[in-house]
């Protein structure tokens, strides 16, 4: 192997991507706008949930009870309408997900101590922030609950009493819970394999286009050396992207890499050789630029949005995708971003994710070496 | 120079090349001759090692093309018949890319470049893009990069294909002048009429030699090589038809 080789072709790779508006695009254009899209349309977080309350009551005690709701960050309490007619039209034109209906004799009924229903209406077209808004708001009533009964007991004369059972809640890795933590790592891998698996799905795709394979059969060229010369540039590239990205997460969403920097430097260097080689595999066994990249996104970068654990947890997946999520390079990098970004894990704890993905890399290297031989290189 | 002895090459059920052998003598320039899909590419891609015959062999300069690959390509220049460069390389940078992989540095490099610039004619055109040249100007371009490492074998595979009169014509003198450099030349080419420039020919029709040796040897009898081509596919073909009915 021979790095003059190595060099010359890496250097006609780098001309070719600095001349082709749609590489270009890809490489650069793409990862922004992915860290903007996701980062601030992705939010899986469930809060300001936009409310309507139907106030029928018009006392005090209604009053501070919506107040309540609205200063609990999970409530976004936006309109007040006059009538329960009125407020289906709102949740119907989707401007608010939550409707609550407090009637006339609420108040008098809370004070006469019986029974005081609130009519809530919730919008469950999406069933996962339907439930964290029922969740929600049955703390917040449930609370209210507990404080009046507290009050009750305690004005009968009483010795004041403690809440019996208390859960008492510490989040660990992620304290505030905010997906954005857990999103920006996701982002960072699935920009790898579009840049890396994506664009270089294309290049030895188009040399079988353009005829000029015919003419690096006829060169002294090995496999190997066009092999390197051929994922050097993008390399380089994609792990710019990854500094990019990272840097985005810090300065746009305050997701700081708190781990050892060089770690992360390493699983990316290892988790883009897999990228770059799967995509130059695609490539050298499609030999159009079309197929490849249709089978780029299909092999890539669908695989690793949704069964890398990012979108959609794995644990809730069918045995037979689960089984297909081991197979997903992104599953074992986005886990050792999490354990960087969130758990500061050291390299011990996650050798065996390093471990598989050089295997990966190892695997598809291969191949790519026989397939290149097989194309006569 | 070029050996090739009883090479055979099979695609799964199609048989592209069957039984060839020939000889070139160092600094000759020998042709092969045949319609599309004798066989031509097939036979010459096998000589520059870029594919292995499924049978036979085929010694290059005393080297056999399979198991010393490497020393073989390093002394032969193939140029497909497709234009097989870069389109949105400039021409210098499709030079130094072939100049790059055949390790030419310093004055050599310089040197080189000016002298096959120069009789390509390229010389005030090295920033234009290869795609923006014209068919003749990219043929030349194509020529220069081929032999900027100096090969001793030169293959050409229809480099006349789809080219004008008179950049034919031109192109045919610079072969003239290769050949009389020392080179040995194996070129292919669909056109008869080319046939003369050839020092030997090796006629080839569905993967088969049906003759070769000296234009006026495999013109005897015939007033042109057309006929004589023309006679030969039909006595062949017959034959070949005869033994299917026979089946």
């Amino acid at each position: 192997m021979s790095l003059k080789k190595i060099g010359a072709i890496a250097r006609k790779e780098y001309y070719h991507l600095i001349r082709d508006f749609r590489s270009l695009y890809l490489a650069f254009f793409i990862p922004l706008l992915l860290i903007l899209l996701f980062g601030y349309a992705l939010s899986l977080d469930v809060d300001r949930i936009p409310t309507a309350v139907v106030d029928h009551s018009k006392t005090p005690e209604s009053r501070d009870f919506i107040e309540r709701l609205n200063a609990s960050l999970y409530f976004d309490v936006v309109a007040y309408p006059v009538s329960t007619e009125k407020m289906t039209r709102l949740i119907d034109g989707n401007r608010v997900v939550v409707g609550i209906v407090i009637p006339p004799d609420w108040t008098a009924r809370l004070k006469a101590e019986k029974d005081a229903p609130l009519q809530v209406i919730i919008d469950g077209s999406d069933p996962n922030y339907a439930g964290n808004t029922r969740a929600y708001l049955m703390a917040v009533v449930g609370e209210r609950n507990q404080n009046r009964l507290l009050t009750f007991l305690n004005r009968r004369g009483r010795e004041p009493i403690a809440v019996p059972v208390e859960a008492r809640i510490r989040v660990w890795f992620n304290e505030a819970l905010e997906s954005k933590n857990f999103i920006v790592p996701g982002i960072i891998a699935i920009i790898i394999m579009i840049v890396g698996a994506l664009l270089t799905s294309l290049v030895i795709a188009r040399e079988y286009e353009n005829g000029t394979m015919e003419t690096i059969r006829s060169l002294p060229v090995r496999a190997s050396e066009f092999f390197f010369g051929k994922a050097l540039c993008y390399w380089f590239i994609t792990l710019v992207d990854v500094l990019v990205a990272v840097l985005m997460g810090q300065v746009l969403f305050g997701v700081v890499m708190k781990s050892n920097f060089w770690l992360m430097i390493l699983a990316s260097m290892i988790y883009i050789s897999v990228a770059l080689s799967l995509g130059l595999l695609i490539s050298v066994k499609t030999r159009s630029q079309l197929m490849a990249n249709q089978m780029a996104i299909l092999l890539t970068y669908l695989p690793s949005l949704l069964l890398s654990d990012f979108v959609f947890p794995q644990q809730n997946m069918p045995a037979v995708l689960k089984a297909v999520t081991f197979a997903v390079p992104a599953t074992y990098y986005i886990d050792i971003l999490n354990g960087l970004y969130l758990r500061h894990l050291d390299f011990f704890q996650m050798w065996e994710n390093f471990a598989v993905l050089a295997v990966m890399a190892g695997i598809l290297f291969f191949l790519n070496i026989r397939a290149l031989k097989k194309a006569g290189l | 120079m070029v050996l090739v002895k009883n090479v055979s090459k099979t695609f799964g059920e199609i048989s592209a090349v069957t039984e060839a052998s020939f000889a070139v003598d160092q600094g000759t320039l020998a042709g092969m001759i045949g319609s599309d899909g004798a066989g031509k590419t097939t036979l010459l891609r096998i000589i520059a090692t870029m594919i292995p015959p499924t049978s036979g062999s085929v010694i290059v300069s005393g080297m056999d093309a399979v198991t010393r690959r490497d020393a073989v390509k390093a002394l032969l220049g193939y140029m497909p018949q497709r234009f097989g460069l870069y389109p949105d390389l400039t021409v210098d940078e499709n030079l130094d890319f072939f100049m790059d992989i055949y390790g030419l540095t310093g004055a050599e490099r310089s040197r080189r470049r000016e002298k096959y610039l120069g009789f390509s004619h390229l010389t005030p055109f090295v920033r234009r893009k290869a795609g923006d040249l014209s068919g003749g100007m990219k043929q030349k371009l194509a020529l220069a990069c081929v032999l900027i490492h100096q090969p001793r074998l030169l293959i050409l595979d229809e480099p006349t294909n789809g080219v004008d009169p008179v950049s034919r014509q031109e192109f045919w003198e610079i072969l003239a002048e290769m050949k009389a450099s020392g080179m040995t030349l194996l070129v292919s080419t669909a056109y008869l009429d080319e046939g003369e420039n050839f020092d030997r020919l090796v006629i080839l029709h569905k993967g088969r030699i049906l003759a070769q040796g000296t234009p006026e040897a495999v013109c005897s009898g015939y007033p042109d090589l057309e006929t004589a081509m023309i006679k030969r596919i039909e006595t062949v073909d017959a034959g070949l038809a005869e033994e299917r009915f026979a089946l």
